[in-house]
């Protein structure tokens, strides 16, 4: 038992001088380590800009033959057809990758499942709830993501939070918000800490709070010498996720760095939050539209340096006004209409999709920072859960690699995969982002090769 | 279980479709709606043929064209701008001030422009097919409907304000009525039919139709719209429903058409209530196959009086809806064509057709409301 | 209105002759191997519950809980390995934040805080040990250690002393304890059984924790772990005092509620959606309602009114709201919106569970039917069965022709039928799902598609039925359907998935349950009072170290 008493009297006295009106500096270390080493920096304090990274998902993938235009090798430049138009403006902003393979060695395709399992976390599911590992954005987390408020923010349009494309296995998956206002509060509530207030006083009751935390987490650490090993592994990872909270106090008592390109967006209303409005697409439209702005200046504040944002989830559980099927529906039992080439309706979905997809990257792209933009200092992977979702291919799983991760990356290129593990694809992100992987994937999936024509 | 007799009649709404289900007991089913559109039937046509002379001039118009030149300056918006004091000027234009509708006959305005067109909608009420005077009607015009078939058709209502702007589809005094009830509850009409053949409710010989005012509020879809299958509560008074009246009828192949007779109904008409009865009014009604709805035609002889007590209190409507209150008044005694005044022979009530729209619905009866309460 | 279930046949005497029946005759219960230990993540219904048993229902929270896995069928079998997640942990933090400082709210501490401190602008810590002390027994489910109180006391202490007030300290000390794994995950506690030399028991205080979370679905009370404490629940008379005590308390609902709601996966009500074009009837609150209204059915079946279980699929009783009636085509009872009771005449399409709107429109498309997944709920939910998924290659479109003559489900499904990739598992679901083509996507009865007559007619493992209500007939026979409830049941209570070595014991309360005429509630008075409820084996690697060191309570009284 070692509450405050004898190892901080000098915090207490502190404490005590804070409560008691007295001037006190508080020289809390910069927690900042990870930063972008290409140079580029914030401009009002010359600090350098740190890299972020984010996926975004949305189910169902392509149309065949009417959403990217086949090449055969490795080029500059993206042919953008009906589904895809909407990139056009960030062709030069954006890689695609086609032609990754996803060997399954064996097992089965759990539909909808399978491919984005295997995609973040390099190893195919067992079974149709089966996560057999940690997914790639938060072993970037791990990385890049502790000198943030949060390791990871995660929301999703569509409002099912248990589509969360982001675990650390079957029993550690994390609910993702799925509400505009419940997004907004968790950001930017009474915790949160502008950079660009002038007159910045730690509140007290963080420290002691911070304190309590830590007195009963020390001593719970005893609670776990009675368990079986993998029950203790369990409560590992939730001492684990005390020490968040424990950050996010210490976040809270030192005062940021000014920051031009925070700018505290407004609060959300609740007649603009209509995510309880239902899966209908022009509600997830706008639902996401609201959480890009969000979660955009979420990063550009420097709250989370990883998120996870999905537009629609796997099952394509999104409705189209007065039509009887959602689009996962459709893709299946939609006839193909002989003069057009393709299904009209679920055509109609994927192209929504990938309006979203612009609409996202638009809002990161409007984003100020340095002599860029935030999108410039970004890595975002955008994939879907199949390639053709009407036979529910895993092979060809459409890709995106959008921002240039702070000068890290090439841009502009169709890269072509040719019959490669997808795991490439992660396996390049995660390295260029700092992960130390000599390797990544399991059996047919496993790659130690880089995808060099990205790199800078 | 309180609601079970109920339960096993009304089931047949959901049956009622095309395949009936085995039910035990013939005649003892019933039927319940609740009406939603209750328009004056009018026609009114692309080029506005009904009205040869145009729309007619409305209060405001006739009281602005007399004002003199000095008088106009000082109630343009430069002078006396406030739409209030211009609407008290336009109705006190009496002879002594008085308000022109509340005391039609206090001034004469130019004669109203009515509907001079032939094509009408509504039924043949008074059961002649040249509109001649009869013991219980004066001599009046019927209309023909639109396909030429039925030539005998009375509706001196519509030809009384179909060329007023307010009534008209433009207009917002039959649209206001309409909607205030929508969202109000306010004037809310239940329809039970009672003695519906189990068997085949879409065919059944000897109903009775009994018309109730409800307490409850429509509930509505996301879309506005009522939603079907509904339960409303009847309006009571001493534990006795407050409007009863009921008319025998039959069903054919779904479409209900009822015998003629008196029923008093609540009306609510831009803020303005009232309870008249309309007399020999007879419904027809077309049933959906699925029964979630019906559509038809309401008609019967509407007393002047009461209409000119519901229209000459409807306030600022008086003054948008483009009328004037001193000719519609004459105008409406001239076209009235039923029951004549023993004493000058002159008659007193109007014919009318309504289009009513009205949706399946339960109707609870105060009984079963009271037990349910005590659970 | 809902009646409470002390008015009812659960009490007093009834419940007495059933347990004396319980022990009495019939089979014995066999010898059980029992499971390891186990350390459960609290669901949070668990977590709801116990804030309200502790503080009271005026207590108000919103929070996002980490989704449980559904394992071997129940959620329940998910939080055995349900870990914290980061933005999981801080919501907990982020909950224990807001209910403590509502429980020392100046609208709450007289009723909640029992002692007085001598100045409320100071520490007490004679006040705050008595709190910690009181809350944190429950909380944690066994009473504090020494060192656990004097963490709270001293953490209370040193913020009241800092901040000039005594329940901001209170609030600090309470928040730390609910975001201690203690409160957060019930555990496994064991300790060397004394009859049985190498073996394991449970300790008194986990099986307190075990009774009352498959009764109550909450943490023990005051009345059970004092029991506990006693070391009653160790003999048989003790352990039937508590069990009769606790199926006679109005929480019981909420236990049964709980099993039903998981066993029949109404989590999926959570993201249900329908097309309000073309269900405009169908809205939030109609999902909700025909939620509750499947709970109020089966509380009132199998528990209000103590009936056989297997009727439920054949009941006509149920409960209703106006939102309800409309899609039913009934009248409600009560146009204000609240429920009322309801049975359907006899001789209606409807009757049972399986037409019950929540059953039939959860399992449907947003704008339509699905005989397919209605067929497979069945299966695999009410009957324990399991149905094999699509293959992941399936060319769905391969049978849609655009201008297909197919009108009606069944004709739609007969393409399937004769394609013999499909036909394996359609044969399995759609015979079944056929039967409730009467209803169509949000439940409302409909005798033809497209202007088709529908013919509801179908099998269900040999036994032909000619509509819904022969379905539900079907049903109420069916050996299958009792047996899957047992098992659930049995996994639910243990926490834990059935094992080989369960073998036994399940069948034994097959046959029991049987016996006792399918009576859910003393199917749960069996299992509460078996020994195979509370039988613990070592984990196989670390059997030493378990048995040695526990994480049982002190034996003194700390407070």
């Amino acid at each position: 038992m070692s509450f405050l008493i004898p190892r901080a009297p000098a915090r207490r006295q502190l404490l005590r001088a804070m409560f008691g009106g007295g001037a006190v500096t508080l020289a809390l270390p910069f927690l900042d380590c990870y930063l972008n080493t290409n140079g580029s920096a914030l401009a009002a304090t010359g600090a350098p800009l740190p890299t972020r990274f984010g996926t975004w998902y949305w189910g169902m993938g392509h149309t065949p033959d009417h959403a990217i235009a086949e090449k055969r090798e490795t080029s500059a430049g993206i042919g953008f057809l009906e589904e895809t138009e909407s990139l056009k403006p960030f062709g030069s902003k954006l890689s695609y990758f086609g032609n990754f393979m996803t060997p399954l060695d064996g097992k089965s395709n759990f539909a909808h499942f399978t491919g984005w399992v295997a995609n973040r976390v390099g190893t195919p599911p067992g079974s149709g709830s089966d996560i057999p590992g940690t997914t790639l954005d938060l072993m970037i987390a791990d990385v890049i993501g502790n000198a943030s408020r949060f390791k990871t923010i995660d929301a999703t349009a569509i409002g099912i939070a248990s589509e969360n494309y982001s675990a650390r296995g079957t029993n550690s998956h994390g609910a993702a918000e799925t509400s505009p206002i419940s997004l907004y509060a968790r950001i930017f509530g009474p915790e949160f800490v502008d950079p660009n207030k002038a007159d910045f006083k730690p509140d007290p009751k963080i420290m002691l709070k911070k304190s309590v935390l830590s007195a009963f987490t020390e001593e719970s650490q005893a609670f776990t010498k009675s368990l079986g090993a993998s029950d203790k592994a369990r409560l590992d990872e939730y001492f684990t996720a005390i020490r968040q909270v424990e950050t996010q106090l210490a976040l809270q008592l030192q005062k940021p760095p000014p920051n031009e390109s925070c700018l505290v967006p407004p609060k959300v209303d609740e007649h603009v939050d209509n995510s309880n409005a239902g899966r209908e697409m022009g509600q997830v439209i706008e639902t996401h539209k609201i959480m890009s702005k969000l979660m955009a200046m979420a990063v550009a504040c420097n709250q989370t340096r990883v998120f996870n944002m999905v537009f629609t989830d796997a099952n394509g559980n999104v409705r189209r006004k007065g039509e009887a099927h959602t689009h996962h529906i459709l893709t299946h039992e939609e006839a193909i209409d002989t003069k057009l080439g393709y299904q009209p309706l679920a055509f109609w979905f994927n192209k929504a999709c990938m309006d979203g997809f612009a609409t996202f990257l638009q809002t990161l792209d409007s984003i100020k920072e340095g002599d860029g933009t935030l999108l410039d200092n970004s890595l975002i992977f955008a994939t879907s859960e199949t390639n053709y979702a009407r036979v529910h291919t895993v092979d060809g799983i459409p890709t995106y690699l959008a921002g240039r991760a702070g000068g890290k990356v090439k841009s502009g290129l169709h890269v072509i995969g040719n019959g490669d593990p997808i795991t490439r694809i992660g396996f390049t992100v995660m390295r260029l982002l700092g992960v130390p992987l000599e390797k990544w994937g399991t059996n047919s999936l496993q790659t130690s090769k880089m995808i060099t024509e990205i790199l800078a | 279980m309180s609601l079970r007799r109920s339960v096993l009649t009304l089931s047949i709404l959901g049956l009622c479709a095309c395949f009936a289900a085995p039910v035990a007991a013939a005649d003892g089913g019933t039927l319940g709606f609740v009406v939603r559109e209750w328009y004056i039937a009018l026609h009114e046509s692309k080029f506005m043929d009904e009205c040869p002379e145009g729309l007619t001039m409305g209060n405001d118009e006739i009281w602005w064209r007399s004002a003199p030149k000095d008088f106009r300056a000082k109630v343009t918006d430069n002078g006396l701008a406030r739409s209030s004091i211009r609407y008290y000027e336009v109705m006190d234009r009496g002879k002594n001030g008085e308000d022109v509708c509340l005391n039609p006959t206090s001034i004469v305005d130019p004669p109203l422009r009515v509907v001079e067109g032939k094509i009408g909608y509504g039924h043949n009420i008074d059961g002649t097919q040249d509109g001649h005077a009869t013991a219980k009607t004066c001599k009046h015009d019927k209309f023909q409907s639109p396909d030429g078939k039925k030539t005998d058709i009375d509706n001196q209502m519509a030809r009384l304000v179909g060329c007023s702007f307010g009534w008209r589809k433009t207009g917002m005094i039959q649209l206001n009525g309409n909607e205030v009830r929508a969202t109000s509850g306010y004037g809310m009409v239940l329809m039970e039919v009672t003695g519906v053949n189990e068997k085949d409710p879409r065919n059944s010989d000897n109903v009775t139709v009994t018309f109730y005012r409800s307490i409850d509020q429509f509930a509505m879809d996301s879309a506005g719209q009522p939603l079907p299958f509904s339960t409303y509560r009847i309006d009571t008074l001493d534990g006795k429903p407050r409007y009863s009246d009921s008319l025998k009828g039959k069903i054919t192949n779904g479409v209900l058409t009822t015998e003629r007779g008196d029923v008093r109904l609540p009306a609510y008409d831009n803020f303005n209530f009232g309870h008249p009865t309309i007399k020999d009014m007879a419904v027809t009604l077309e049933i959906a196959a699925d029964g979630s709805a019906g559509k038809g035609m309401v008609s019967g002889y509407y007393d002047v009086e009461e209409f000119w007590y519901l229209t000459a209190g409807v306030g600022q409507v008086l003054q948008t809806g483009q009328f004037s209150c001193p000719a519609m008044y004459v105008a409406a005694h001239k076209l009235a064509d039923g029951y004549p005044d023993p004493k000058t022979g002159e008659c007193t009530h109007l014919s009318v057709g309504y289009n009513v729209k009205a949706y399946a619905a339960f109707v609870q009866h105060p009984d079963k409301e009271r037990r349910q309460a005590t659970r | 209105m809902r009646r409470k279930f002390k008015d009812l046949p659960l009490r007093g005497v009834v419940l007495a002759t059933a347990l004396a029946v319980l022990t009495a005759c019939g089979p014995k219960e066999p010898a059980s191997e029992g499971g390891t230990p186990d350390l459960r993540r609290l669901t949070e219904e668990q977590y709801r519950n116990t804030i309200a048993d502790v503080f009271g229902p005026t207590i108000t929270y919103g929070g996002r809980f980490d989704p449980l896995q559904r394992t071997d069928g129940l959620i329940a079998l998910g939080a055995r390995t349900a870990r914290v997640t980061p933005s999981g942990f801080e919501q907990y933090y982020a909950l224990a934040d807001s209910i403590s400082a509502q429980v020392v709210d100046e609208a709450h501490r007289e009723t909640l805080v029992a002692c007085k401190p001598a100045s409320a602008t100071a520490a007490d810590d004679a006040c705050a040990q008595a709190f910690f002390g009181e809350i944190g027994r429950v909380l944690y489910r066994r009473p504090l250690t020494d060192g656990e109180i004097k963490t709270a006391v001293t953490a209370a202490h040193e913020v009241g002393t800092t901040t000039g007030d005594f329940y901001q300290g209170l609030a600090y000390g309470l928040a730390g304890m609910m975001t201690t794994p203690k409160f957060l995950f019930v555990v496994d506690a064991t300790e060397p059984d004394p009859d049985h030399q190498g073996q394991v028991r449970l300790t008194s205080y986990a099986h307190a924790s075990r009774l009352s979370f498959l009764l109550w679905n909450s943490a023990p009370d005051d009345m059970l772990l004092t029991a506990a404490e006693k070391g009653e629940l160790y003999s048989k008379s003790g352990l039937e005092k508590q069990i009769e005590r606790m199926v006679a308390s109005p929480k019981v609902e909420g236990g049964v509620r709980a099993f039903f709601t998981d066993f029949l996966d109404l989590r999926k009500f959570e993201t249900l959606q329908k097309d309000p074009v073309i269900y405009p009837a169908f809205n939030a609150k109609t999902g909700e309602d025909a939620k509750e209204q499947i709970l109020r059915t089966i509380t009132d079946h199998v528990a209000t009114r103590d009936l056989d279980y297997r009727d439920l699929f054949t009941t006509r009783r149920t409960f209703l709201t106006p939102a309800l009636a409309r899609i039913y085509k009934v009248p409600a009872g009560r146009p204000d919106g609240g429920w009322t009771d309801y049975e359907f005449p006899d001789k209606d399409l409807r009757g049972g569970l399986l037409s019950q709107i929540g059953f039939l429109a959860v399992n449907a498309h947003p704008g339509r039917s699905s005989p397919t997944i209605r067929g497979r709920a069945i299966r695999e939910t009410l009957l324990c069965q399991k149905v094999p998924d699509p293959p992941g290659n399936v060319d769905f479109s391969l049978f849609n022709d655009p201008d297909s003559p197919n009108k009606t489900a069944r004709q739609r499904l007969t393409t399937h039928a004769t394609n013999p990739t499909c036909a394996g598992c359609h044969k399995i679901t759609d015979p079944i799902g056929l039967g409730l083509e009467n209803f169509d996507g949000v439940g409302s009865l409909r005798m033809a598609e497209n202007g088709e007559a529908i013919d509801p007619a179908g099998d269900l493992d040999g036994v032909a039925f000619k509509d819904p209500a022969g379905l539900a007939k079907a049903m109420r026979k069916s050996p299958a359907a009792p047996t899957c409830l047992v098992n659930r049941l049995y996994a639910y209570a243990l926490g834990r998935p059935i094992e080989t070595s369960d073998k036994d014991t399940v069948a034994y309360f097959q046959q029991v349950f049987a016996r006792d005429g399918y009576r859910v509630p003393q199917l749960l008075r069996r299992i509460a009072g078996s020994d195979a409820f509370f039988k613990v084996r070592p984990p196989k690697a670390d059997a030493a170290t378990q048995a040695a060191t526990n994480d049982s309570a002190p034996k003194e009284n700390p407070s």
